[in-house]
């Protein structure tokens, strides 16, 4: 069984009275632990694929499932259920909370799903940041921060509460290419330490060398699908 | 609880915004505090001057003469003798008893004549009473035996008198027919009662009787008791007495004397609703304005909580906190200012001298100043109401802002 199976998924939008269809028919499995890039060009319908998968959405036709379970006709509340315990999410942004420091920001995700002592909730937290490279910086707010190192810690966030599947819109498109380098670097360390599963987005061919899956999307369709080293 | 911490973290931000907020709901704060202050304190004084220098704590009178007291007839007064005033006057609780006996006359200063009550006293009965005799300015008060009267300052002024001069009363007798009264004027009064100063003569009881030939009648007993708060035991207990000596008479709470400040306190109850309703409206708007401009500066951070898997009410909680804080920390400072505000019209008083200087025109019997008092309950309730104000007007645009659809909000389209 796969970690993620997508049968006919289309996303039509309605604006005014013109659909615009943003997946046209979108079938994929993704296995445990694969570390796939989504790219193409703009509006070849990645953000929107990426949605789907990861429950921000649902799809006007097809289904979703997760490790075997259909979430696509799911409720709101269930999906949020759904996003809470089982995806993490690396924004382009960062999207982190100004007023947090970096620790916090990342104590802000875990304590959402887990529920076990101070001291452990501490360590899991304190013990990721390191994981990224932020050691030494955790009372250091967002501001105080470069953009690698925010999307570092925006890495951490995502990946602190051991999700099956972490999932990155164009998490590098705000970095210089040393940065954007380390940063998918980081991604891909924690994909072979933790084993988690990486879908990412971008443009950048220098960063989608880093996967192991690359899968090309035209026209809101699936046109390549291959498999690196 | 992490949206808490949020919630109060927050806070931190858009500092300007929320000083303005904060300062605006202080402001209306401290504006209801120094009304109702000043509400209160013209409250009080109004009853105290009434209890002072017009009515006492209670009056004893005929029911018939209580019903039409205002036309100062001369039907309907009552006779008590000798034993039932001391029987009231001995009570547990009694200070003093002053009989009266009020009457219409025309004022003439041998030039020109103008209308005023006559009040015929028992001096050293009165003085038991009444706190009037603290209050001459000039002269002094008629001691019992002397054929004088005592004025307002007011009065005198108005009709160009000074303290030995002759003044003639022109009086209706029971029998309505024609008499004067001549008398020196004694003394001059102002006390903080206007209607006092601007339109009663004081005339020794037995003068008043005598040339209103109603022998020894009186139109009301006026009783001064130590304790407010016995005052209704106390007007049982005279009824008691008065029913055992099988007469028409009864005792009346000085309230009922003083319907047109009490109509005012009512007033009064409505203006302070019109007031916690604009600062509620005020305290709305603010909070309500907070809240939609911070949810709309972080669409994208409700979105990324959305994403993170935080219901609804977890994000809505943490608008709800830090518009709570909000409210707090406006409450707090409200009432700081609103101490401030109250401490000063408690100390110096609001000078009347702007409007005129004498509120008795409006019916309320103060004069020079209004002094405020400090009401504790109110600072407790307005910061109280404040943060309920602020919790619950978060709640709307709160859950608008968490009701947005996660993909909407991420790239806040």
């Amino acid at each position: 069984m796969s970690l993620l199976e997508l049968n006919k998924v289309k996303k039509i939008y309605q604006q005014g009275k013109i659909e615009v269809p943003a997946l046209r028919g979108v079938d994929l499995e993704v296995e445990e632990g694969e570390f796939t890039t989504i790219f193409g060009p703009s509006g070849s319908g990645k953000t929107t694929l990426l949605n789907m998968i990861g429950c921000l959405d649902t799809p006007t036709e097809g289904e979703v499932s997760l490790s075997g379970k259909k979430v696509s006709d799911l409720s709101k509340k269930a999906l949020a259920m759904v996003r809470r315990f089982n995806i993490g999410f690396v924004f382009q942004a960062y999207n982190l909370i100004p007023v947090l420091t970096a620790y916090e920001n990342v104590e802000f995700a875990i304590r959402l799903t887990d529920h076990s002592s101070e001291s452990q909730m501490k360590e899991k937290v304190l013990k990721m940041l390191a994981e990224v490279g932020l050691k030494g910086l955790e009372s250091r707010r967002p501001n105080e921060l470069s953009g690698g190192e925010k999307q570092r810690v925006a890495i951490a966030r995502a990946l602190v509460k051991e999700p099956k599947i972490v999932l990155a819109d164009e998490p590098t498109a705000n970095l210089d290419s040393k940065t954007a380098a380390d940063v998918v670097d980081i991604m891909r360390k924690m994909n072979k330490e933790l084993g988690t599963t990486f879908i990412f987005s971008t443009h950048d061919p220098a960063v989608m060398k880093h996967a192991s899956r690359f899968i090309n999307l035209k026209d809101g369709m699936i046109f390549s699908d291959e498999r690196g080293k | 609880m992490f949206s808490i911490k949020l919630g109060l973290k927050n806070l931190t931000r858009q500092k300007r915004r929320n000083f303005i907020t904060i300062l605006v709901i202080a402001f209306a704060f401290f504006v209801f505090l120094f009304l109702d202050s000043l509400m209160e304190g013209m409250e009080e004084m109004s009853f105290n001057n009434i209890k002072n220098y017009d009515t006492g704590s209670i009056q004893v009178a005929h029911p018939a003469y209580w019903e039409d007291k205002d036309k100062l007839s001369l039907e309907n007064l009552i006779y008590l003798n000798q034993d039932i005033e001391e029987s009231i006057k001995n009570m547990d609780g009694i200070l003093g008893v002053s009989p009266e006996l009020r009457f219409k006359a025309n004022l003439n200063n041998g030039i020109d004549e103008i209308a005023v009550q006559g009040m015929g006293i028992s001096i050293e009965q009165y003085n038991e009473v009444f706190a009037t005799q603290n209050h001459v300015v000039e002269g002094s008060m008629f001691v019992p035996g002397e054929s004088k009267a005592v004025i307002g300052v007011s009065l005198a002024e108005l009709m160009d008198l000074k303290v030995n001069d002759y003044i003639t009363l022109l009086v209706r007798t029971k029998e309505d027919t024609f008499n004067t009264i001549d008398l020196e004027i004694a003394g001059l009064l102002y006390t903080p009662n206007p209607m006092i100063n601007n339109g009663i003569v004081f005339v020794p009881l037995g003068i008043a009787r005598q040339a209103l030939n109603v022998e020894n009648g009186i139109s009301m007993m006026a009783v001064k008791i130590k304790k407010e708060k016995e005052i209704n035991p106390t007007i049982n207990n005279i009824n008691q007495i008065i029913q055992e000596k099988n007469m028409n008479i009864n005792a009346y709470s000085w309230r009922e004397s003083a319907k047109t400040v009490i109509a005012m306190s009512t007033a009064q109850d409505a203006e302070t609703a019109v007031i916690l309703t604009i600062i509620l409206t005020i305290g709305m708007i603010g909070i309500i304005n907070n809240v939609i401009l911070s949810s709309l500066e972080r669409t994208r951070e409700i979105g990324m909580m959305k994403a993170l898997g935080m219901r609804e009410w977890e994000i809505v909680l943490v608008f709800m906190v830090e518009a709570t804080g909000i409210g707090i920390l406006g409450g707090l400072a409200g009432c700081l200012l609103g101490a401030a505000g109250v401490g000063w019209i408690v100390k110096y008083g609001y000078d009347l001298g702007y409007v005129g200087g004498d509120m008795s025109m409006y019916g309320i019997p103060i004069i020079d100043k209004i002094y405020g008092v400090w009401d504790f309950s109110s600072f407790v309730f307005i910061f109280f109401f404040g943060i309920v104000v602020a919790l619950f007007s978060s709640i709307a645009p709160a859950y608008w802002a968490a009701h947005k659809e996660p993909v909407k909000a991420i790239y806040h389209r």
